[in-house]
């Protein structure tokens, strides 16, 4: 019975889809709601007749644009410069045998494994000395070096997936080097980067701990810290759900949009990742 | 020995005031050496209000010419923007408010710039005593008190009515006869009733019956801290303290202090857009709560709680000697940046923040103002007389080194909290004795 | 789902090609390098000379730290608290891992096997999940399991009415399964959609050709599927222990929100000592010991995957 099974399996693929998106949904449909519709005791499934005020009281003080700022140019800076140095050092991982390459891999392999909570005074100190607190430079600065270790990783895969005859008979073809590069290597690649590229602007716009420590000024907050404080203010008194449901939101909206740009070439770069491992 | 407190100078202070304050106001000398100097400061959380913060930066431009920055910090991170910054001149704030509980641990190791020449200009002994204490070392003063809070009980009036209640208990030992009592009889038949809802982990509220039987969590002798749970009086405290969480409360054993206010309202007995009426949420005839916590308490009228007086009381919960019990102060205090560049700035600002109108802005937001002169801007409505009354017997968490740590570890919340369970109270105190003791004394 | 992926599968095609320089390599490494260096060569050096100081709050404001050798890792070992967040950790991280793996296979197989539009669904809503930034998830999951007002509680206590009020965060158990529930939420997209990318790989007529032979459709994912998709699998698992093993925004979350007591794992215990008590030895030499056990932990794929890049 084919078919049955196939229905079957369309519905548990459904059950799946709706398990995964429903706290992005109970998100979104709680942020239309008056805190006073949210306590009551049978849940509002449908925020019919929900209206735009907590959006309207979360944006008023006009901070969330600022932090909107702050982290995308932080997000923009750490992703743009952590490609081409990834790409960099995964061409030469993948491409050349050479002294110190192994220890070079385990070393990137391993600094992912050191947990993060016991550094924050000596970043502190170290932006603090070179004057480079409450600067994106200097949060950048922190998060490249903490995403470049698996994005590496990950760009080796795709760059070892390219044959290098493949650019060697373009150059024999009257191509220069990096004619050669631009024209042959570099369209292949394309989605191992936006694959590399989704998941810094992931870690990048994600961050709170060491932009807590880093980001102090009230205006150069991330859109994390902005969400902590948010909440942590709520919280002092009663928790206004529906206000902070707006402001977590407005934080995931931005993701969401580059998610859905993105999407198709990061599925096929994810394949071609696959391949590889 | 400088744990001694001698508090009570609040009650009575507030009967005198009128008679000799405003006159008595710090000189405005804005000292040449702090003109222009530009000043940063933290406030923590969003308890100073928007008024508050404006007057700060317009008189303090007003006497140096300098700009004043306030910046508002969580008390979440906090300590880790303290330590941090504090000691980066660059950075440092230059005055910062800091948590009563977490003063001693800072101010032992230097943090805060020795403000003794200052105390008597900024108020002296009308400095709320036992806030002075926990900003000293060694006899000299580094953080003084910023605001004091205290707690109180909020309750509903037609519920121990329903019960049998006309007037409220006048000793401690009655008032714990009755929550049990009115949890028993459960007037007004209610799902999960509380007479006194007290979460098992709320050791800053339940703490209050430890102080009530004179018991502490811990002393100072011969130049060491030691816990003190194991106290007979102490014992005695937390004894009862388990009898209420055992016959009168509901509170899961993990609820801390937040938000005990949703559980005396009848927040949810309201029309529904079909007509029908939601079940009830309220489910406690008593709570303990910071004192404006009476905003968040009352019938709902739109979006709004609106206090209503035939419902809801407010009562200061007693002593067995006559006196109110002895709270756990809420509050915080203020002091100067051992880095600050900007001494003269940040000494400004102190008597700004110390003088007359300033303390009277504060009063009249219902923060308690730190000196005793102002207390009676807070006004005389009844929630104004029950944390004047309240504050006037409240105590502080021991001023030991560690006490920030003690606090860190959570086994202060692990110990009520296994109090709270039923478990053997002497047992469970020499255990935690035996615990937190050395961590007491650890910079 | 544009250009097709770049399917080149022998992986030794990486020879030394005579005509660049050996310093070519060094020169594309030396970025990724310095940035390295001089992001994280300070702060470790820190944590080094820390852990072998006493380093408390009063060293932090200036005075000097005194060398104590190899005192704080003696204190480390010694303390039975030390051992109890070490298990819980590892407990938490395989449990983790394991559910997130096999949730994300299953994904990746009812992805492939479904016609395009289900799987378009399912790979928004995973992709939803995926993009929803970490602050807002934890907070999301609060809202959805709060005790008093939570959606969860409701639907439950249609089925069991004391669970009406049940406070979830309230218990060690209530905790991780809380905590669980929300690390596997947000880890399985990424799992899910990476092996799925794997399992396109597989070429059909494979597939097709064991089925005409007779083989059940566990025996085709157990002896065809699965090897193939080897090396996917092996990636993802060790990143999953990874980052699982040294999970923290999630679980600190819900402990400022409510925590039931001793549920600390290594990321929030080091916080809690070098935050909380200012302790900063005793946290740089947990740091220190965390690192180690990580990669002792991993040693096995460690070993594999350079066995396979040889």
């Amino acid at each position: 019975m084919p078919s049955l099974r196939k229905t079957l399996v369309a519905f548990a693929a459904i059950v799946m889809a709706a398990v995964w998106a429903f706290p992005v949904y109970w998100m979104v449909s709680s942020s239309l709601l008056s805190n006073v519709t949210l306590s009551r005791s049978t849940p509002t499934w449908f925020p019919a007749g929900g209206t735009l005020s907590n959006y309207r009281a979360v944006l008023a003080d006009g901070r969330f644009g600022d932090a909107l700022w702050v982290s995308l140019r932080v997000t923009l800076l750490t992703v743009f410069v952590v490609l081409i140095f990834a790409f960099l050092a995964a061409l030469a991982i993948s491409r050349f045998k050479f002294r110190g390459r192994k220890s070079f891999v385990l070393a990137l392999l391993f600094i992912q494994m050191l947990p993060a909570e016991g550094l924050f005074i000596a970043q502190y100190k170290m932006m603090a000395t070179t004057q480079l607190l409450n600067s994106v430079i200097g949060v950048s600065v922190l998060y490249i070096a903490a995403i470049i270790p698996f994005t590496v990783w990950m760009l080796r895969g795709f760059v070892a997936g390219i044959p290098a005859e493949l650019e060697e008979a373009a150059q024999i073809d009257g191509c220069s080097p990096t004619g050669a590069f631009f024209r042959v290597t570099f369209p292949l690649l394309a989605p191992g980067l936006v694959a590399s590229g989704v998941y810094a602007f992931l870690q990048a716009w994600n961050e709170f701990t060491i932009a807590l420590v880093i980001m102090q000024d009230p205006v150069s907050r991330t859109l994390p810290l902005w969400l902590r404080a948010f909440i942590e203010g709520s919280r002092a008194r009663e928790i206004d759900w529906g206000a902070v449901m707006a402001s977590s939101t407005l934080v995931a909206v931005p993701v969401i949009v580059f998610f859905m740009v993105v999407q198709g070439r990061m599925t096929s770069g994810l394949v071609a990742g696959a391949v590889k491992g | 020995m400088r744990r001694k407190i001698a508090a009570a100078l609040l009650a009575a202070a507030t009967v005198i005031t009128m008679a000799g304050c405003s006159d008595d106001t710090p000189n405005p000398s804005g000292t040449d050496t702090a003109k222009g100097q530009d000043i940063t400061f933290w406030l923590i959380g969003g308890d100073t209000p928007q008024s508050a913060r404006d007057y700060l930066i317009e008189e303090y431009n007003k006497r140096t010419g300098g700009t004043l920055t306030i910046v508002e910090q969580t008390w979440g991170d906090i300590i880790t923007k303290l330590t941090t910054n504090m000691p980066d001149a660059n950075n440092t704030p230059d005055v910062t408010e800091i948590g009563n509980t977490q003063s001693p641990s800072f101010t032992n190791v230097g943090a805060f710039l020795d403000i003794s020449d200052m105390y008597q200009e900024l108020g002296g002994t009308k400095l709320l005593q036992s806030f002075v204490d926990v900003g000293m070392v060694d006899g000299k003063n580094y953080t003084l008190p910023y605001y004091f809070g205290s707690r109180y009980m909020f309750y509903r009036k037609d519920v121990w009515e329903a019960a049998g209640y006309t007037e409220m208990p006048t000793t401690l030992d009655a008032f714990n006869a009755a929550v049990i009592d009115i949890t028993t009889k459960n007037p007004l038949g209610i799902a999960d009733f509380s007479g006194m809802f007290l979460g098992g982990q709320d050791w800053r509220d339940g703490v209050s019956w430890v102080f009530a039987n004179g018991g502490e969590l811990a002393k100072y002798e011969n130049g060491q801290w030691a816990m003190t749970l194991s106290d007979p009086n102490t014992i005695k405290g937390l004894q009862q303290l388990q009898d209420i969480q055992l016959r009168a409360s509901m509170a899961p054993t993990t609820a801390r202090d937040q938000s005990p206010w949703l559980y005396i309202n009848d927040s949810d007995s309201m029309t529904n857009d079909d007509g029908t009426t939601s079940a009830t949420a309220l489910s406690a005839a008593t709570i303990m709560a910071p004192g404006w916590a009476h905003w968040s308490i009352g019938d709902l009228e739109g979006d709004a709680r609106v206090w209503n007086p035939d419902k809801f009381g407010t009562y200061v919960l007693p002593g067995n000697d006559g006196k109110p019990a002895p709270v756990f102060a809420g509050g915080s205090n203020v002091g100067i940046s051992a880095a600050s560049k900007n001494v003269e700035g940040a000494k400004e600002l102190m008597r700004i923040i110390f003088s007359a109108e300033y303390q009277q802005i504060l009063g009249q937001n219902g923060l308690g103002p730190a000196n005793s002169d102002y207390v009676n801007s807070l006004g005389n409505d009844e929630f104004a007389k029950a944390l004047i009354e309240s504050a006037s017997n409240s105590k502080l968490t021991p001023a030991a080194v560690g006490w920030a740590g003690v606090e860190a570890t959570g086994k202060l919340e692990e110990f009520f909290a296994r109090v709270a369970e039923g478990g053997d109270v002497v047992a469970l105190a020499a255990e935690y004795d035996a615990t937190l003791t050395p961590l007491l004394n650890q910079a | 789902m544009t250009a097709a992926a770049p399917v080149e599968v022998e992986t030794a095609a990486r020879e030394l090609n005579p005509r660049r320089f050996k310093v070519a390599p060094y020169l594309l490494i030396a970025p990724a390098i310095v940035m390295l260096v001089v992001a994280l060569g300070y702060p470790l050096g820190w944590q080094l000379y820390t852990s072998l100081h006493h380093y408390g709050l009063a060293q932090q404001f200036g005075r000097p730290a005194e060398f104590v050798g190899i005192e704080n890792f003696a204190t480390l070992f010694g303390s039975s608290e030390t051992w109890t967040v070490v298990i819980r950790s590892l407990i938490f991280c395989l449990v983790n891992a394991g559910l997130t793996l096999i949730i994300g296979l299953g994904a990746a197989l009812l992805m492939k096997a479904v016609h395009t539009v289900v799987r378009l669904i399912i790979q928004g809503a995973m992709l939803l999940a995926w993009a929803t930034p970490v602050t807002a998830a934890v907070t999301i999951w609060i809202w959805l399991f709060d005790w008093h007002h939570g959606v969860v509680n409701w639907v439950l206590a249609h089925f069991w009415p004391s669970m009406a009020h049940y406070n979830w965060l309230g218990s060690q158990f209530g905790f991780y399964a809380v905590a669980t529930l929300i690390v596997v939420w947000m880890s399985v997209p990424f799992v899910a959609l990476s092996i799925y990318a794997g399992l396109t790989q597989v070429p059909d007529e494979v597939m097709e050709a064991a089925q005409i032979d007779g083989a059940t459709a566990w025996q085709r994912l157990t002896r065809i599927t699965l090897p193939l998709i080897r090396p996917v699998l092996m990636i993802v698992a060790l990143l999953q222990v990874i980052w699982d093993l040294r999970v923290f925004t999630q679980t600190r979350m819900l402990q400022d929100y409510q925590d039931p007591l001793n549920v600390d794992l290594l990321g929030t215990y080091i916080y809690r000592v070098g935050i909380g008590r200012s302790d900063f030895s005793m946290a740089s030499a947990f740091s220190i010991f965390v690192l180690l056990l990580t990669v002792a932990l991993s040693w096995f794929y460690v070993r594999q995957l350079i066995k396979e890049d040889n």
